[in-house]
């Protein structure tokens, strides 16, 4: 982005001088502070090596923004201002380090994709502790941030490997062929996976995160009660939420007594059959030694199981993070901005925030 | 002391680095919306034309708003992550406080006895307040515009602000408005002779300058620069999502909704 730039006119001292670098040492980088601000969790994480979690820290605001069935973006971004600082001073004292920065080689934040008033919050704040810490200020993507959560659980993970990102805002498969490089196999072309879960549980009266409610009603209720549909569209990896859905909302309307534990059943089990088939078949297709799931929906205890089922009958791997490292955390943050620090460097002081970037494909 | 202040309130961004035994320095951006990208690269250069570094800096002041939400917090969560990491608490100072001062420091010999400042609120609206500077020639140094400060705390509309400023005008004298929302409703202010306008367009931004100033007399008339952690926008307006749903009937599930997907 630019901008115009000028002097004022009472401007006493003020010469163009070239922006600096945030550093411009290249020393090792060992230890690395990561922070992450996209939605509504407020985070900050310090870890060694791209690998070793000395700590993390999450402040969720979920019970700010249940009672809108959704994130609202100006409340995010206010509370996000408020919790930087405590999140920040409890992550460094958790791993033994000062204010002052002592031991970190380098601040990674997040910065995009998202919501911009929140990404802006985190990326204000590790600019900051770049300029005081004097340390590389690494700009990291928020999607490739969660492809690196299964390497802090598992660094010996093998290649190629298929991830199924799914969370509230994103559901896509991901070849990774080796650590920083991707294909783009398939994406969901209207709702993401999360997203549905929310609407539904929305409209279902269950509350908000839908993914967790619809989860617990559901281990109570038949899933064989309601067919939906599984919607499969293309002869490639693409999702298709929409009209599932919409499926629920008129077979509802049409028997307004069904019940409500049944109904959420049987829409998980729609939900996850659809992405355990082109997870399966992507895997499969590709050759990948194990299937990896990412995203806070692969907190989903269905999910879960019939992935791991899945990947014992198809003789591969299954890797399930444990549900803090799915969920939105820094320490995905700080180890993606590791493993960028060593393969293209820092990012520059004028690093903004870009609420659509995209994964980049690669290798 | 080296003052370091940081102003984002508005369109403009901009820093200013006040070291008392060495001048001042100041880098403002105007326009461009970019606040994120142009602060940190900001403060970079007021250091390097000063020859110090970030470590020097002993004192911070951050412009709190009323103002752009995202410039705010822009501004405020760089002096947070600053004072936290230099162990150094921030001061915030209002921004038509900022424009105060610096409409009042500019009028020369014979300054204005009213000077009202106007932040653009967007959506039609606009963030005023309205200061009393009749002490002027001041026997004891400059007067702080917020203690001769009368606050509209709500956003007002511009025929609000008119009959306002008019008023003030009738029994006052003629009165300076500044700021960018002066700039915005030019047109409708300038229908009244008694309203000047004549700095308006060049303090259409709290100057960082004026800012670290002001921050600097009140640090030494002994104002504590709270913690990093206990600053926050003077934003003076609730989060879209609260006014709506307080105006709203009970929700009824599947209805319309506010909330954003999480990412
Ligand atoms: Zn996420």
């Amino acid at each position: 982005m630019t901008a115009g730039r000028r002097r004022v006119p009472n401007s006493v001292v003020s010469t163009a001088v070239p922006i600096p670098p945030a550093s411009t040492s290249a020393a090792p980088v060992h230890r690395v502070l990561g922070i992450e601000t996209s939605c509504d969790e407020t985070a900050a994480s310090v870890v060694d090596d791209g690998t070793v979690i000395v700590s993390s820290v999450v402040s969720s605001q979920i019970d700010l923004h249940a009672r809108y069935g959704g994130v609202v973006p100006e409340l995010a971004g206010r509370a996000h201002l408020e919790l930087l600082t405590p999140v920040l001073a409890d992550a460094l004292a958790q791993a033994g380090t000062s204010v002052s920065g002592e031991g970190i080689d380098a601040v990674a934040v997040t910065y995009g994709p998202g919501l911009i008033g929140s990404l802006l919050v985190g990326v204000a704040e590790a600019k900051a502790l770049s300029l005081a810490w004097g340390v590389p200020l690494v700009g990291v993507n928020h999607l490739e941030a969660h492809l690196f959560a299964s390497l802090l659980e598992q660094p010996d993970l093998g290649w190629p490997l298929v991830v199924l990102l799914v969370s509230g805002g994103h559901t896509m498969l991901v070849e990774v062929t080796a650590p920083g490089r991707y294909r783009l196999m398939g994406a969901t072309i209207d709702d993401a996976a999360g997203e549905a879960f929310d609407k539904v549980a929305r409209f279902l009266g269950l509350g908000y995160p839908g993914g967790p409610a619809i989860d617990r009603i559901a281990e109570e209720g038949d899933s064989r009660a309601f067919v939906f549909p599984r919607s499969l569209p293309g002869d490639g990896y693409d999702f298709s939420f929409s009209g599932l859905k919409t499926s629920v909302v008129n077979t509802v309307r049409k028997h307004p007594d069904a019940v409500t534990a049944d109904v959420a059943a049987s829409f998980r089990l729609a939900v996850v059959d659809v992405l355990v088939a082109r997870a399966r078949r992507a895997a499969a297709d590709v050759g990948a030694t194990a299937l990896c799931l990412a995203g806070g929906v692969a907190a989903n205890s269905l999910l879960r199981r019939r992935i791991e089922e899945a990947c014992e009958e198809d003789g591969i791997g299954a890797f399930l993070p444990s549900r803090a490292l799915c969920t939105d955390n820094a320490a995905m943050v700080a180890a993606a901005g590791w493993w960028r620090l060593q393969h293209g460097g820092a990012s520059p002081l004028t690093l903004g925030a870009d609420p659509n970037l995209r994964l980049v494909a690669a290798g | 002391m080296t003052l370091l202040a940081i102003e984002s309130a508005t369109d403009m961004v901009g820093v200013a680095l006040i070291r008392d035994d060495a001048g001042e320095a100041e880098r403002v951006h105007l326009g461009g919306r970019a606040h994120a990208e142009l602060l940190a690269p900001a403060i970079a250069e007021v250091c390097a034309v000063s020859g110090c570094t970030i470590g020097d800096i002993d004192a911070l002041a951050v412009d709190r708003g009323p103002g752009l939400f995202t410039g705010l917090r822009v501004g405020v969560a760089t002096a947070k992550a600053l004072g936290q990491a230099l162990g150094l608490g921030v001061l915030g100072v209002s921004s038509l406080d900022v424009l105060a001062a610096a409409a009042h420091g500019r009028c020369g010999t014979e300054p204005a006895r009213r000077v009202v400042s106007v932040v653009d609120a967007r959506r039609g609206e606009v963030f005023a307040a309205a200061f009393r500077f009749d002490r002027w020639p001041a026997a004891s140094g400059p007067i702080d515009p917020a203690s001769v400060r009368d606050d509209r705390l709500e956003p007002i509309d511009p025929a609000t602000l008119v009959d306002w400023l008019v008023g003030i005008a009738a029994e006052a004298g003629p009165v300076v408005v500044v700021g960018d929302g002066a700039v915005r409703y030019r047109q409708l202010l300038s229908g009244h002779p008694s309203l000047d306008l004549d700095l308006a367009a060049e303090l259409s931004a709290p100057p960082p300058l004026a800012l670290g100033r002001l921050a600097l007399e009140r640090l030494a008339r002994g104002a504590e620069a709270p913690a990093p952690g206990d600053l926050v926008p003077d934003y003076r307006r609730h989060a879209d999502a609260r006014i709506n749903w307080e105006q709203r009937a009970p929700r009824v599930p599947g209805a319309g909704e506010p909330g954003h997907r999480r990412t």
